[in-house]
């Protein structure tokens, strides 16, 4: 991790760090990459994947339900309008979807 | 658009919405359009901490249809992964969606270039995802926010990236005119664009002749040439509008590297209004997304069994429907492509046609039924607005008509009246051609007597004719039209007399 990489992963994630902050957290994000890495010391040449399989059958039938009421939705939006979330902000125009 | 310097090299990126009654992770209702905004939205598809994903079997299995549809390779086992983006319209901060293992891969489908000619467009992939949420912009002084509706986070998205094979912005059009086809024939979208339901985004580049190659669907320089770079159209909002965005791409492309400038990667926006692409962003540097498998979602299992079963969904597709009706019924090419345009206008033909052959030979009864849907039918629903369908036409009044017709019981003009009376006066099809064949039958019986009168009346004439005064028929015509106040059919009457004259 150095502190090019970091900017990189704060950037994406629309943080915003000070040279002093990048300086601070780049070797603490060091530290834990490295505790995390300690996994990939592990030997696990004799264990097989543990991700569950399911068969195709045993899926969801698409059945609609219930949704949460509008109230509901909005209760922990810091700002709401006509039913909408409210963002402030500019964010680069409505052509990111998916 | 045909350049002798460079080649056009086109990828589409196809979005669709499958109808599904619930969305993809959860149970939410997915018909949100024109509803009150997040009204259909749980914790789920809002992505509050701990809510877990559970997925859909219909949205699965319309993917696979899809991928059997467009001749793929369909995975023996369902990947998910996570997609990372940060964005107000995903509220998890990721995307459900597939990375390294698509559910369908290296299919093709065959479209009809613009010179009548068959071309293939490879299939890279198709995988199954989630939709984002509906975001609209405002500026309201200084301020800029947006305002967002989750009612369409988590909707079924099915993502559709062809292969870089395709060549023109002509093709682009009829490749993406060709998948609406398939999908609404296959009941998996309604595929409206201009409700979203269908998104298209076009990759384009042009490259020098003869200085790139294909290899593995991939585009690669050759010797030293280098690539130049591409751009990605978004906000396209018809099918029409590909055509355009892309033409409006190649030439800019061109004319900016004729005129010495270096095109740069780039993401631009289709504005329909001023028919141009507007520059949005560059993208310098490769999308990280830091994908990862999604954790949440066990591995699915397709057996053999499954893609048999969802395999009986297939139904005849447009090409070959349009086979079929060529070969069986010799019906022309813009005949066959018009009645399998979509499949309500096919299936209303297929049983006009069951009905009308009862009385009639097949081939001419497809042939008349085909006349008669795309010619009078079509250009009185056009003006009309409506729909063609049993309840606005009965086929069993509409093959009546045709049948009347056939015998020369009805004229193509009184038939066609009768028809457009109909539609227009909201007025019962059947009776009307009731009262048509009896007026018509009652003025044929007329007429016949009036023929008779005037052939004892005019003893000359009839000599002069049978003696080969093959003019003196004109006079006899006209002696009926007087009768009869001018109300007889003309070439009815010259049909009747010589028929009685030589008989």
């Amino acid at each position: 991790m150095d502190k090019k990489t970091l900017k990189h992963i704060a950037k994406l994630s629309r943080i915003t760090l000070t040279d002093e902050e990048l300086e601070k957290f780049t070797p603490q994000m060091e530290t834990i990459l490295d505790s995390a890495m300690l996994l990939q010391t592990v030997n696990t040449d004799s264990v097989n994947p543990m991700k569950r399989h399911v068969s195709f059958l045993e899926l969801r039938e698409d059945t609609p339900k219930d949704s949460l009421s509008q109230e509901d939705v909005l209760k922990n939006a810091k700002y709401k309008e006509k039913g909408f979330v409210k963002v402030y902000g500019k964010i680069f125009g409505s052509l990111e979807e998916s | 658009m045909e350049n002798t310097k460079y080649d056009v090299i086109i990828g589409l990126e196809i979005h669709i919405q499958s109808n599904t009654q619930s969305k993809m992770f959860c149970t939410c209702p997915t018909h949100y359009f024109e509803k009150e905004p997040n009204t259909h939205v749980c914790p789920v598809c809002l992505g509050l901490p701990g809510a877990l994903p559970i997925p859909n079997k219909r949205a699965i299995e319309l993917c696979i249809l899809l991928g059997i549809a467009t001749n793929c390779d369909i995975e023996k086992e369902i990947h998910f992964d996570r997609k990372h983006y940060f964005y107000p319209d995903l509220p998890k901060g990721y995307q459900i969606s597939q990375y390294k293992r698509p559910i369908c891969s290296d299919g093709h489908i065959d479209i009809k270039d613009k010179d009548g000619k068959k071309y293939e467009i490879g299939i890279e992939r198709i995988h199954q995802e989630e939709d984002v949420a509906k975001s609209t912009h405002h500026t309201e002084g200084n301020t800029e926010y947006s305002l967002i509706d989750y009612n369409k986070s988590g909707v079924p998205l099915i993502e559709i990236v062809s292969k870089p094979n395709i060549r023109s912005a002509y093709q682009a059009k009829e490749y993406a005119s060709k998948i609406r086809q398939i999908v609404r024939y296959l009941n998996i979208s309604d595929a409206d664009m201009e409700k979203g339901q269908m998104r298209c985004e076009p990759n384009i580049s042009i490259q020098e002749k003869g200085k790139w190659q294909l290899v593995d669907g991939k585009i690669f320089p050759i010797g030293d040439y280098i690539l130049n770079p591409k751009s990605e159209v978004k906000n396209i909002g018809s099918i029409s509008a590909v055509e355009k965005a892309i033409e409006f791409e190649v030439e800019r492309m061109i004319s900016e590297i004729e005129d010495g400038k270096t095109l740069i990667q780039q993401t631009r926006g289709w504005d329909a209004n001023k028919g141009k692409t507007i520059f949005q962003r560059s993208k310098e540097t490769a999308d990280d997304y830091r994908y990862m498998p999604e954790p949440d979602i066990p591995i699915i299992e397709i057996g053999s069994e499954d893609i048999e079963r969802i395999s009986g969904e297939l139904v005849e597709l447009p090409d070959e429907k349009k086979d079929r009706y060529q070969k069986t019924y010799s019906l022309s090419d813009y005949d066959c492509d018009v009645l399998t345009a979509n499949l309500s206008i096919s299936n209303y033909f297929e049983e006009l046609l069951a009905i009308l052959s009862k009385d009639m030979d097949t081939v001419k009864a497809a042939k008349s039924a085909s006349n008669w849907i795309t010619g009078t039918l079509f250009s009185i629903a056009n003006d009309k607005k409506i729909d063609i369908n049993q309840d606005n036409i009965p086929k069993e009044s509409l093959a009546y008509l045709i049948l009347e017709f056939e015998k020369k019981i009805l004229t193509k003009n009184k038939a066609e009246a009768i028809l457009r009376e109909s539609l227009e006066q909201k007025k019962d099809l059947k009776e009307l051609i009731q009262k048509a064949t009896q007026e018509s039958t009652q003025n044929t019986k007329n007429l016949d007597s009036i023929i008779d009168d005037v052939i004892n009346n005019n003893s000359k004439a009839v000599t002069d004719f049978k003696s080969g005064k093959q003019s003196t028929i004109g006079f006899l015509v006209g002696q009926v039209m007087q009768k009869s106040n001018g109300s007889a059919d003309p070439n009815k009457a010259r049909l009747l007399l010589i028929e009685k004259l030589n008989g």
